[in-house]
């Protein structure tokens, strides 16, 4: 399995498999000790835990540990005109030297079971927030939509290093119980040794119960908002492309940014809420700072 | 059930080395590499890093444990191979431990100490190098090449063959400009690719650097032995 894990998201970072054991790990740490020789970037090094388990490696090696922080400027909600900024904490842990394998902004949380190299398949996963009718003006008088789980599978193939495709397809429950299939397409160009930009486009699929909590309008809701009621349907629900760059400044620091444009296509185009409190346009823009280090558990 | 290797390693008394890391060399392309990211291989069996290696490794290990000659078939654990669904290797358990049941002469001992060819991802793209070798990897300014030689260490009971440790080789230092799970440097500071096939000398003593300054701290990481 060449994927981890990842605890807190950033749109190019590496993932972490083993963090809650190595977190244990760090928690217990009895004695920081002076940098080993063998490594002259490993920072400290953390005793071993006094047991291990039969089924599960070794902790012990070189680790990397990457902490920052970030902001995303998105939409206040799926179909919005306002955007709002908000903070994206940085986490990653993984074995020191591990390449950081591409990760789009859109991609969920993945782990590759099946992994032929440049063919890559497995479990995925997303969490959609929920959205509260309170919180926005434009809601006023529409239900709340609960927070919303996908799970379901990803794949993706890379004919030649530079070109990524993916799909994701999940399965919804709690605040949507529909399908959400995820297609894209990404150029990866290394520029120099530490700077690389990736561009492609973007399309996603949505089936009706997927589109429907967040786009219909029944009766009640429209004689509250004075919108129309509507029946949103599934099918295309948007198109458009996303860029980001990252620049590895020294061994420590690196900064990346990214830009997500979509546009709304479908019924979920054509929703009043859209079309008369919203707009079909929608851009995400984020940036981050992260810091990394190696230390050793032994 | 749950006593860390360490505490393992304390009855061990004999031990028999058994290295299968280097029979050949792979040229692999990366980053922008125009439509082909194919790799080339060419036998490097005439540089003996094998028997290197088994040298070097009892060197350390001498004094904490008595290293006994073993004879082995080392094509047998050159060949093995992860499967490409992942949940296979879980449940199949360690290849190895049957092949030092089966392949390895004489039986008896308290442990045998395994080296093979170790496994990194190079670039974003997920695809995977192994053993010894090295990249060549272009970007839009520049192309640059770094050598490597990725090798992992197991620890198998001689009496049970479970695993009591596992670890694959460390990065040496942050000085490669791809990384790599291992020990690597690039080959621009110094070492030339030459003819880049087996008859090169200074490739040779470049990947015999990597495997003499790497080999001793692993095996100390292992807690076998201490750092030379």
């Amino acid at each position: 399995m060449n994927h981890n894990i990842k605890v807190l998201c950033r749109p190019c970072t590496v993932c972490v498999r083993r963090t809650p054991l190595v977190a244990f790990v760090a928690a217990l740490g009895v004695t920081v000790s002076l940098p080993d020789v063998a490594s002259a970037q490993t920072v400290f090094t953390l005793p071993a835990p006094p047991f291990q388990a039969p089924f599960l490696p070794s902790v012990s090696g070189d680790w990397t540990l990457t902490i920052g922080a970030g902001g995303e400027y998105k939409p206040d909600f799926e179909g919005s005109k306002h955007a709002l900024f908000s903070p994206v904490p940085i986490f990653s842990l993984h074995r020191a030297g591990a390449a950081e394998q591409f990760h789009g902004p859109r991609d969920g949380a993945s782990i590759a079971v099946i992994d032929f190299g440049n063919l890559q398949a497995g479990p995925t996963g997303k969490f959609v927030s929920s959205r509260k009718a309170s919180s926005y003006s434009e809601l006023n008088g529409l239900g709340d939509v609960n927070a919303a789980f996908e799970f379901g599978g990803f794949i993706q193939y890379f004919p030649v290093d530079w070109f990524r495709l993916r799909n994701e397809t999940r399965q919804g429950f709690g605040g949507h119980h529909g399908v959400v299939s995820d297609f894209s397409a990404d150029f990866i160009v290394p520029i120099t040794r530490g700077f690389t930009v990736s561009a492609g486009p973007r399309f996603t699929w949505e089936s009706s119960k997927a589109t429907s909590p967040y786009f219909s309008i029944d009766a009640a809701q429209a004689m509250a908002t004075g919108l129309s009621v509507f029946d949103a349907k599934g099918g295309s629900h948007s198109v458009g492309a996303g860029a980001q760059v990252s620049y590895r400044i020294d061994t420590h620091w690196e900064v990346h940014s990214y830009i997500e444009y979509e546009r709304l296509l479908g019924d979920a185009a054509k929703s009043p809420l859209v079309t008369v409190r919203g707009s079909v346009n929608q851009t995400t823009v984020g940036l981050g700072a992260s810091y990394s280090f190696d230390f050793k558990i032994r | 059930m749950f006593a860390t290797g360490e505490t393992k390693l304390q009855t061990v008394k004999t031990v028999g080395i058994i290295s299968a890391v280097g029979g050949q060399m792979t040229v692999a392309t990366g980053g922008l590499s125009g439509l082909d990211n194919s790799s080339r291989s060419f036998p490097i069996d005439s540089w003996e890093l094998d028997d290197l290696i088994v040298q070097r490794a009892t060197a350390a290990l001498s004094g904490r444990f008595q290293v006994k000659p073993v004879s082995y078939n080392r094509a047998a654990f050159a060949i093995v191979k992860d499967s490409v669904v992942a949940p296979v290797n879980l449940v199949r358990g360690d290849p190895f431990k049957a092949l030092v049941k089966t392949e390895v002469s004489p039986q008896g001992l308290d442990a045998y100490i395994v080296i093979t060819k170790a496994k990194s991802s190079i670039g974003g793209a997920g695809r995977k190098v192994e053993g010894v070798g090295y990249i060549i990897y272009g970007t839009v300014m520049e192309s640059y090449r770094q050598i490597y030689a990725l090798y992992e260490i197991r620890v198998i009971d001689g009496k049970t063959f479970d695993v009591i440790e596992k670890m694959a080789a460390p990065p040496l230092d942050n000085t490669g400009h791809v990384k790599l799970a291992g020990p690597s440097q690039p080959v621009d500071g110094g070492v030339s690719i030459g003819a880049g096939d087996g008859t090169d000398e200074s490739l040779r003593k470049a990947v015999v650097d990597l495997i003499v300054r790497s080999l001793p701290t692993t095996l100390n990481d292992l807690h076998l032995a201490a750092v030379l």
